[in-house]
């Protein structure tokens, strides 16, 4: 047999083992506890068949990619070119490079979650996580059933005149987007994969809360983490999607608002909401409808996504061609997830009303609440401004986008920052004055230099970056990006005046040192440290994008291909010293340049901007330098060469070494947040 | 929930939302535009003065990369016949910008039916292939009614003179030296890449067909030529 219809065949076990398993399910489910048991381990044990089967179909694909079978037309497609030693990952990679295989390998992920759960719960085996394995199922369903629609299978066979019968050496230039061939871009997909497949869990385990009309927060406690998880993926994989594109693609910027970009926020926005009601509906036993619509719109977002991305309904960079079936299948699947989860809610409404009541803005719950209201409707309006071509509506600019998220952004982190010293129900004055006074005087330390990067460093190159921003927004650019980065100073000094605070606490209570005490309360409560630290993390992104996405400093520059040519760019000289242009084995050809670069007549460093023709797909990848210094990133890229001679442009990016580590940061609180407890709940 | 608190809880909630809806209505309008065909967008009225995004190929000659704004025609894809819109770019022009290229164009539309562009991004359909293994128009010649309908991948020159538009029985001639030797028709309707021109050395792929014309579903800009 073809080892193409053995993938497909895999593949085909994998769904029947997933009907099985939702069919065993549910007719347990209605059978009851004890008469229904038998069939519920049918259930169970056909979820593991399930990943067994999407492992082996996966294993053929994976293996075919490292024999370069080209009897499969998905690996003439995204066969790697490359002969580097990271040949062997961007062979792996192949798996997840394009439509079909980017699909099954979503897939498995799904089977692996459900897996996990099953192998969780296996031996309780409650009615409220047999339903939720059964709904994970119903959903894994439906993305098998699409992978046997032609243009989503990865095990295609390849066309006959694609190969020459005699040597069978390919005749088609078909291959890896060399774009693709980078380590970021290599792990990028794989994490926002990971994240996207385990956003179906909250949703599986709502379903499974509506259904059973449990209201009480356990199935939040049984997903809370693999939905931490899960989002915690998706944030890495969109800070490896922008370190890729700031490294890669050559523009020296890391978000465009590109749809395929947007595509991947969506469900980080909601899955924002979605965390933070979890925390209410454990702590408070409320936002419980909150948390089930956070819950099903992230699913909803997280197939929007794949719709956006791969019907080819808008046009992007990533430009998947235009696929009418997938186009209405996804649209089904859109739909069934928002009538069920929506609609269950609203059938469930008496059960799942909430008992907490709050009686002022100034409290946690409404920060809670604005918190949910902001990621909600920022994730509605960016798949709006997303969507609207495809409507025939109008095209947003990435200026349109830039001007709603600075605000709001803005707005947002000044939220996030002030919740932690509210109280729930109500905030008293007094108390809130006697806990902000400290954060507030370290905001305002802080403030001063920020103030003068701003004045000294950021304000003269405001305007300069090659994203127009709106009339409206330049008006309001000074006070704007001031109380931006006011913002961002007390969100940094509230985690560590919390910190500090708690560790002097509970010094004094138990009679410990200052150091002890600051480490029991980062190793102790997990959650709530890891929460102030991803806090912490934001805040400094905050000030890291202020400066980066809104004080870029374009310089375009032509300068003569002879050595001791000058050009300046941002404060900067740059001298031309040579260019070498080497051809590599497999026919690609490497070009780069040297410069000096010197700031008041003292070299600080060289640059070797280059780029890479990819000889086989016939394109070109920019590879930009970068040399980073505290305050900002000099990214130089080689454009083009032309009669007038190399043609090169540099951005002087502030304070972007400050997004990088902010994002480290989010992660480090994030992982220390969902590390298991050593008692685990039941 | 108290009253008081609910109330502003959903007066808050609606400034939020009605100063989103503020940004992308009210102030986004040099920011957005509508997707246009070229006939449409030469036959619409009321387009002019609206901010429209217009996607069409490259009239051949119709440019010059040196003047400044540059100002080209482009057409509606696959209409060779159909009627051109001009386009006046002030920017950078990319360097896969040429004949025949699809050029996409955003800016606004003067009452004198021009296109006044500041975005211009262009589609390269360029690719490489390599002549390894390739069969020579020669050998090709020679080989008779053996190869006829089987998978071939060829390599030549283009003969001076010979390309035409698609849609013909022949849409370009190749040899195997440039400027000599016996050629063969080829009949190819897809998109040339770009840098197709005269003396071109290419590699095809396809079938040659019992009448002798070689029938393409693959046509390249040889990798030794490209650079």
């Amino acid at each position: 047999m073809a080892l193409p219809t053995i993938g497909n065949l895999f593949m085909a076990f994998g769904l029947l083992s997933a009907v099985v398993s939702v069919v065993a399910l549910t007719w347990g489910h209605r059978a009851g506890e004890s008469e229904g048991e038998s069939l519920t381990n049918i259930g169970y044990l056909s979820t593991f068949a399930a990943a067994v089967f999407l492992t082996l179909s996966s294993s053929t694909l994976v293996t075919a990619f490292f024999r370069e079978d080209f009897s499969f037309q998905y690996v003439v497609e995204q066969h790697t070119t490359d002969v580097s030693s990271l040949a062997w990952l961007y062979k792996l990679a192949g798996w997840w490079a394009g439509r079909e295989g980017s699909l099954l390998f979503w897939a498995w992920l799904i089977a692996l979650f459900a897996a996990w759960v099953a192998f969780k719960r296996m031996g309780i085996t409650d009615r409220l996580s047999n339903v939720a394995l059964a709904a994970t199922n119903v959903v894994q369903v439906a993305f098998l059933a699409a992978l046997f629609i032609e243009n989503n299978n990865p095990f295609k066979v390849t066309p006959p005149d694609w190969l020459n019968p005699a040597t069978g050496e390919l005749l088609v230039p078909y291959a890896m987007n060399p774009l693709l061939q980078h380590w970021a871009m290599i792990l990028h997909p794989p994490t926002l994969f990971v994240g996207y497949a385990g956003l179906t869990i909250p949703f599986a385990f709502a379903m499974a809360a509506l259904i059973t009309k449990d209201a009480s927060k356990r199935w939040v406690e049984l997903c809370d983490r693999i939905t931490v998880f899960s989002w915690l993926f998706l944030g890495i994989g969109i800070g490896l999607g922008s370190i890729w594109a700031y490294v890669v693609l050559g523009w020296g910027g890391y978000w465009a608002w590109d749809p395929v970009e947007n595509a991947s926020l969506l469900p980080w926005l909601t899955g924002v909401g979605l965390l933070h009601s979890f925390t209410v509906y454990r702590r408070r036993n409320a936002f419980k409808g909150w948390a089930i619509s956070m819950a099903t719109f992230s699913l909803f977002f997280v197939i929007l996504g794949t719709f956006i991305t791969r019907s080819g309904v808008i046009q992007s960079v990533h430009a998947f061609e235009k696929d009418p079936l997938s186009l209405g299948y996804f649209l089904a699947m859109m739909t069934g997830v928002l009538v069920a989860g929506l609609g269950g809610l609203f059938l469930r409404w008496e059960t799942f009303r909430s008992e907490d009541e709050f009686d002022s803005l100034l409290s946690k719950e409404a920060s809670y609440y604005f918190n949910n209201v902001i990621m909600l409707v920022s994730a509605l309006v960016v798949a709006f401004l997303t969507l609207s071509p495809a409507f025939g509506l109008r095209e947003y600019g990435p200026a349109t986008y830039d001007a709603l998220a600075h605000p709001i952004g803005i707005l947002y982190v000044g939220i996030m920052a002030i919740c932690p010293i509210l109280s729930w129900r109500k905030t008293e004055g007094p108390a809130f004055w006697s806990r902000a006074k400290w954060p507030l005087g370290g905001a305002a330390a802080l403030a001063v230099p920020l103030l003068a990067i701003w004045w000294f460093e950021l304000w003269p190159n405001r305007f300069k970056g090659s994203v127009k921003v709106l009339p409206f927004e330049q008006a309001i650019y000074g006070p704007e990006t001031v109380i931006g980065l006011l913002v961002g100073a007390l969100a940094i000094s509230l985690p560590i005046y919390l910190f500090i605070d708690g560790a002097r606490k509970r010094a004094a209570a138990k009679n410990e040192g200052f150091g002890t005490a600051f480490l029991a309360i980062l190793t102790k409560a997990r959650t709530q440290s890891g929460g102030y630290i991803t806090h912490l993390g934001i805040g400094i992104i905050l000030v890291g994008l202020i400066g980066s996405a809104m004080f870029v400093n374009d310089v375009k520059a032509t300068v003569a291909e002879k050595p001791g040519e000058k050009f300046e760019a941002g404060g900067y000289t740059f001298t031309f010293k040579s260019v070498d242009q080497q051809t590599l084995p497999n026919g690609d050809v490497d070009t780069r340049l040297l410069f000096d670069v010197s700031r008041d007549g003292r070299v600080i460093g060289t640059v070797n901007p280059g780029q890479l023709r990819f000889a086989r797909q016939g394109q070109v990848r920019l590879e930009a330098a970068v040399i980073s210094e505290f305050l900002h990133d000099i990214f130089v890229v080689f454009e083009q060469a032309s009669e007038e001679g190399l043609a090169m442009n540099v951005k002087i990016n502030p304070l972007i070494s400050w997004a990088w580590f902010g994002f480290a940061l989010t992660i480090i609180g994030t992982v220390l947040a969902m590390w298991p407890k050593r008692a685990a709940a039941a | 929930m108290n009253k008081r608190a609910q109330t502003r809880l959903i007066g808050v909630t609606a400034i939020i939302v009605l100063a989103i809806f503020a940004i992308v209505f009210g102030f986004a309008g040099g920011d957005s535009a509508v997707q246009r065909g070229v006939s449409e967008a030469l036959a619409d009225s009321a387009l002019v003065g609206e901010r429209i995004k217009v996607s069409g190929i490259v009239v051949p000659g119709s440019w010059n990369k040196k003047s400044n704004p540059m100002i080209f025609d482009i057409q509606e894809k696959g209409s060779p016949d159909g009627p051109k819109l001009k386009v006046v770019y002030a920017g950078s022009v990319p360097n896969t910008f040429g004949d025949d290229i699809e050029a996409i164009v955003t800016g606004t539309m003067t009452a004198g039916k021009s296109l006044e562009a500041d975005v211009l991004i262009t589609k390269c359909p360029s690719k490489y292939e390599s002549k390894q293994g390739a069969t020579t128009v020669t050998s090709l010649l020679g080989a008779g009614d053996n190869v006829v309908g089987r998978p071939v991948k060829l390599t030549g020159y283009i003969v001076a003179g010979s390309l035409s538009a698609p849609g013909g029985p022949v849409r370009f001639r190749m040899q195997a030296e440039s400027g000599a030797g016996k050629d063969i028709p080829i009949r190819y309707d897809g998109a040339i890449p770009d840098g197709f021109k005269d003396g071109s050395s290419v590699v095809v792929g396809g079938s040659l067909d019992k009448a002798g014309t070689f029938n393409a579903t693959s046509v390249s800009m040889s990798k030794a030529d490209s650079k």
